[in-house]
């Protein structure tokens, strides 16, 4: 089966005053239709800004996507115009984010901007469009669904207008949804609630789904694949099994040794990945985790290691030691 | 347990950032923008010329008069008939313009600088004030003066009508003692009849020596100033007030407000200067209000307050430095904006008394010529404002850039 | 266990109401019940944890605690003081022997004031030191928070977030308090300096015998670090006792709803886990539901619920709940 979404080794840089910045680095993985794929990774590994990338939403300047190709449903999106780009946006995929008081306008009401995405990728009267926009919001378990269509933004609450912005997202059934750290700002009851949510409509409606954020339980409890990024490139990916079983990169085993959870063992100490993530201005040579890894040598230091697939698994690894670490995974 | 290890750290800490300082990197962009170069070009000159005319290129206004050289065009070269050279040619008294519009700087950078800073001066302290005590809640002793201050100037309009100062003393003592009461004058309706009538035989008995009519007047006068200082008046009140009073400011348009105050207290530059500054006051009130508005919900704020500062010290030493940029932008417009004022007033014959060279008046003076021909009297004293203004104005744009926080990274 | 132990803080119904937003000239809002009656102990060198989320008010109790905001009614006691008695000077000395370390790292720093002026403050409002002893035990702060000393003489934006979190830890223990709220203190920091800021904090509870209050709505990692915990919703206290009776022998709906809904690490616990998923939105704290606050999305309230505020009381050893249906 063709994979829905194939990206090959997509670089974005940003060009400021201080130098260049290397955010994205040679990234490249591909999705099935009907996929959830976990992007995990700390703040300014790069998961945000390649997403923004393959929906061509880099500012430039001071962004540029410098190299690669994103193949959806047999076109390259990075060689479309922004006309073309524009038809794709919304209705092929779609996008949501962090903060849905400043996602959704505060001066429209919540039908007005359901229902204007749908009528800018769909044939349908206005009455059409409103219907449907009710539709949705029931959908999304909005109560009073078809009366809430003339609130606006301000009086629904945090989790409420998270739900609606998934509504809009869904709204032209796109093949593809991208959720950048939807539920990071929500109340932790609210994020359980929007996560059931999302899995019955990803049933449901069968689309593939790329979440993006920093928490490792929430992948956990929601994908089927994960790719772990740092400093612009993904270090560890595979099937969300052998991410958290077996793992195999020492930045993914730092990171999950790092979580407390609620089932530890009382006097579990944590462990902590020594030292900070590198400026990306000045990204160095090699493995770009080298320089916090205990297991580093000097391989490590000079060459970048590629991301190498585990015989008979669907899982990779970029670590020139990880077959001498395995064995260690997750508690 | 991975053990946090200092050496370690140094290793990964700074490794690739420099030391910078915030005002290093606007200056940085300052430099690096050309309208900002060309005002600060302009600037440089403007307050080098005038400061050096002033202190070394003789003048004597009132010396200076020749009508043989009544409105001559310029001229480079001596000759015959024009024993002097006139760059910029000669006005209706046969002054050299080229003389007085340098000197003529000198009067414009004073009127500036003095008229801005009263205006940052009492506008800055009004803002500073009304907008900290709008959000901190005030100490006993903060409270007690602010009641006190009030008393008195309360006091002052009872003193004023019964020509007697013991009027000002029973006022200052209500405000004292109301402010020093406060915990006991919550919620209660009996305070504003106590401090009502307090108020009212304080004001009444004394003025009685006066008269019946002064001493009702007085009375009355008393007991509404009871009232109003027996009311809980607060740090939100008290910005209320201030803030209505500078919008009471606002409403008159700028230069009428200032004619009025120069009408009333006389002619002269330095009159000028007062009638500038005070309608400056309000932006500049307002401007510190918001920016300290912005700053006094950080974290910052709060963990001074916790760890025990007191009011005074976390107003200097950490509130003042963080509204910095906005003031030193709206400072340098503000200098743009009188010395253009002060050519209005000038122009008049508001301001300068003649024949104190200010560009202003050279253009009053010599309008009336134009017709006549003599375009270099009206030109080169309008050229003056028009430069020194930009100037201001491009050098007060590059600043707004180089501080906004925004483009910080 | 605990009863042989000091108590260092006593809080006894305490209440902070914020004043309602002005609706007009005549008329204000409701108040906002931001804290409702709230009780608790916290013993000498113990880790309290407060966990809740948004509206439950556990931000507010920090900071009332140290009289950073006025309480609306209700004591705190502090090594057997009543902060109420207090006057403004006296305030002000025992600020020293409690202090506070903030959520935003990037907020709580004042970014023209150098590091070493920023954990020096304390001193100079409190101490007669000379500058050389002033700078020296600056000097010791940094260190014993893993910051090179040298650094005194930088601005916070040259730090990163996880070091910026140490100088307000730094300064924090300047007076050398005997007690610490740490509010949020880990929330901005990223996942992996997470860690590395709760190692040290442990480690300094041990080494310099300091007593916390750790408030935070991520659930585990205020397990990690407490060793009792307290949860809290909508400006009241719901439940309270140790770290592991909480988590094995949870009483009140809201914690057992808490609990599940925490996301763990581990996609087999994922799919076998216990999950309450509750109905709603958390209710508008200047308009509590009439009755038992979490009435509106309980999955057990009963007629009662509706009606009559539960009691808190002790039900077992050391465990505390606010609830109708636990007797």
């Amino acid at each position: 089966m063709t994979p829905l979404l194939e990206i090959k080794n997509l670089k974005t840089r940003f060009y400021t005053q201080d130098g260049v910045v290397r955010a994205v680095n040679d990234v490249s993985y591909t999705m099935d239709s009907g996929e959830i794929l976990g992007v995990v990774g700390e703040s300014g590994c790069g998961k945000s800004v390649h997403a923004l990338s393959m929906m061509q939403l880099i500012p430039y300047p001071p962004g540029k996507i410098t190299n690669g190709e994103v193949w959806l449903d047999g076109q390259d999106l990075l060689t479309l115009n922004e006309e073309e780009m524009q038809k794709v946006r919304g209705r092929d995929i779609a996008m949501i984010f962090q903060d849905p008081m400043t996602s959704l306008n505060p001066v429209f009401t919540i039908g007005f901007q359901i229902t204007e995405a749908l009528l800018l990728h769909n044939d349908m009267t206005k009455r059409e469009a409103k219907d449907r926009a009710g539709e949705l919001l029931e959908l999304v378990g909005i109560p009073g669904a078809k009366d809430r269509l003339d609130d606006y933004p301000h009086q629904f609450s945090g989790g409420m207008r998270q739900r609606a912005m998934i509504a809009m997202g869904l709204s032209c059934e796109p093949k593809l949804l991208i959720a950048d750290e939807p539920t990071t700002a929500l109340d932790v009851t609210i994020q359980a609630q929007i996560i059931d949510l999302v899995k019955k409509l990803q049933e449901e409606l069968g689309m593939a789904i790329m979440w993006i954020t920093h928490d490792l339980g929430v992948v956990a409890e929601l994908a089927h694949t994960i790719n772990v990024m740092y400093a612009g490139s993904i270090i560890e990916t595979g099937q969300i099994h052998n991410i958290y079983k077996e793992t195999k990169h020492p930045y993914t085993i730092g990171l999950l040794g790092s979580l407390p959870r609620l089932d530890d063992a009382p006097g579990t100490e944590l462990v902590s990945i020594p030292g900070l993530p590198p400026d990306l201005l000045a990204l160095p040579e090699g493995c770009p985790f080298a320089a916090r890894c205990e297991y580093r040598i000097e391989k490590c230091l000079v060459e970048k290691p590629p991301l190498e697939g585990i015989d008979g698994k669907d899982h990779s690894v970029a670590c020139w030691r990880w077959e001498e670490i395995a064995g260690i995974g997750s508690k | 347990m991975a053990q946090i290890n200092p050496e370690e750290f140094t290793v990964t800490d700074f490794a690739v950032r420099e030391h910078r300082s915030l005002w290093g990197d606007a200056w940085g962009r300052l430099i690096s923008s050309n309208t900002a170069r060309l005002g600060m070009f302009i600037v440089i000159l403007f307050v080098f010329s005038a400061t050096f005319s002033h202190y070394f290129w003789e003048y004597e206004p009132k010396k200076d008069l020749d009508y043989s050289l009544k409105l001559k065009a310029p001229n480079l070269v001596v000759t015959e008939e024009i024993p002097s050279i006139h760059p910029f040619g000669t006005d209706k008294l046969g002054r050299d313009i080229f003389r007085r519009v340098v000197h003529g700087g000198w009067n414009s950078l004073r009127v500036g600088i003095v008229a801005v800073g009263i205006s940052l001066a009492f506008g800055g302290v009004i803002g500073l004030l009304t907008g900290f005590y709008e959000t901190v809640i005030m100490t006993t002793v903060e409270r007690i003066v602010l009641f006190g201050i009030t008393g008195f100037l309360l006091g002052m309009l009872s003193a004023w009508i019964s020509n007697q100062l013991i009027q000002l003393l029973v006022f200052t003592l209500l405000g004292l003692a109301a402010g020093y009461f406060k915990d006991f004058l919550e919620g209660k309706l009996s305070r504003v009849g106590i401090f009502g009538l307090l108020g009212a035989l304080g004001s009444a008995t004394p003025a009685l020596f006066m008269g019946t009519s002064v001493a009702l007047v007085c009375g009355i006068l008393g007991l509404l100033s009871g009232v109003l200082l027996s009311m809980a008046l607060d740090g939100r009140f008290f910005s209320n007030v201030m803030m209505r009073i500078m919008d009471m400011i606002l409403s008159f348009p700028g230069y009428l407000l200032a004619i009025a105050i120069v009408a009333f207290l006389g002619p002269g530059l330095g009159k000028g200067m007062i009638a500038i500054g005070v309608v400056g006051i309000p932006v500049y009130a307002r401007l510190t209000r918001s920016a300290v508005l912005s700053v006094v919900h950080k974290e910052y704020i709060l963990a001074a307050q916790s760890v025990g500062e007191s009011h005074g010290r976390i107003i200097f030493r950490h509130i003042t430095p963080n509204i910095l940029s906005p003031i030193i932008v709206q400072t340098t417009m503000g200098l743009a904006n009188a010395i253009l004022s002060a050519a209005a007033l000038g122009f008049l014959g508001l301001g300068a008394i003649p024949p104190e060279p200010e560009w202003g008046a050279m253009l009053g003076d010599s309008y009336r010529y134009l017709t006549s021909g003599a375009w270099w009297a009206v030109l080169y004293p309008g050229l003056a404002i028009m430069l020194s203004v930009l100037g201001f104005n491009l050098l007060g744009d590059g600043l707004r850039d180089a501080l906004d926080p925004k483009l910080r990274t | 266990m605990k009863a042989e132990m000091k108590k260092l803080v006593e809080v006894r119904n305490l209440k902070k109401y914020f004043p309602g937003t002005e609706v007009s000239i005549f008329q204000t809002g409701n108040d906002v019940k931001a804290v409702d009656g709230v009780s608790f102990d916290i013993y000498e060198q113990e880790t309290l944890g407060l966990v809740g989320e948004t509206g439950c008010g556990k931000t507010t109790v920090g900071r009332t605690m140290l009289h950073l905001y006025q309480p609306t009614a209700g004591n705190i006691i502090f090594d057997g003081v009543d902060l109420n008695d207090l006057g403004e000077r006296e305030l002000r000395f025992a600020r020293s022997k409690m202090q506070m370390i903030f959520q935003d790292p990037y907020a709580s720093l004042n970014p023209r004031m150098t590091v070493g002026s920023i954990v020096g403050a304390p001193l100079d409002v409190h101490t007669d030191q000379s500058r050389t002893e002033k700078r020296e035990r600056v000097q010791e702060l940094l260190d014993i928070v893993g910051l090179n000393p040298d650094f005194v003489n930088r601005y916070p934006h040259e730090f990163s977030g996880g070091q910026r979190q140490r100088i307000g830890i730094a300064r924090a223990l300047a007076l050398n308090p005997d007690f610490v709220v740490c509010d949020e203190p880990i929330s901005s920091l990223d996942v992996s300096i997470q860690a590395q800021v709760v190692n040290l904090l442990e480690d300094l509870q041990k080494k310099l015998g300091l007593t916390y209050l750790f408030i935070a709505h991520d659930l585990s990692m205020v397990r990690h670090i407490s060793d009792r915990m307290a949860v809290m919703y909508l400006g009241k206290i719901v439940e309270l006792a140790d770290r592991d009776e909480i988590f094995l022998n949870s009483l009140h709906p809201y914690t057992q709803a808490l609990m599940s809904a925490v996301p763990v690490p581990d996609p087999d616990l994922a799919e076998t886990k216990d999950r309450i998923i509750l109905d709603g939105d958390i209710p508008n704290p200047s308009n509590p539901p009439l009755g038992c606050n979490f009435n509106t999305r309980c999955p057990v309230a009963t007629d009662i619920c509706f009606k009559e505020e539960p009691e808190y009381r002790e039900v077992e050893n050391n465990h505390w709940v606010a609830c109708h249906l636990v007797k």
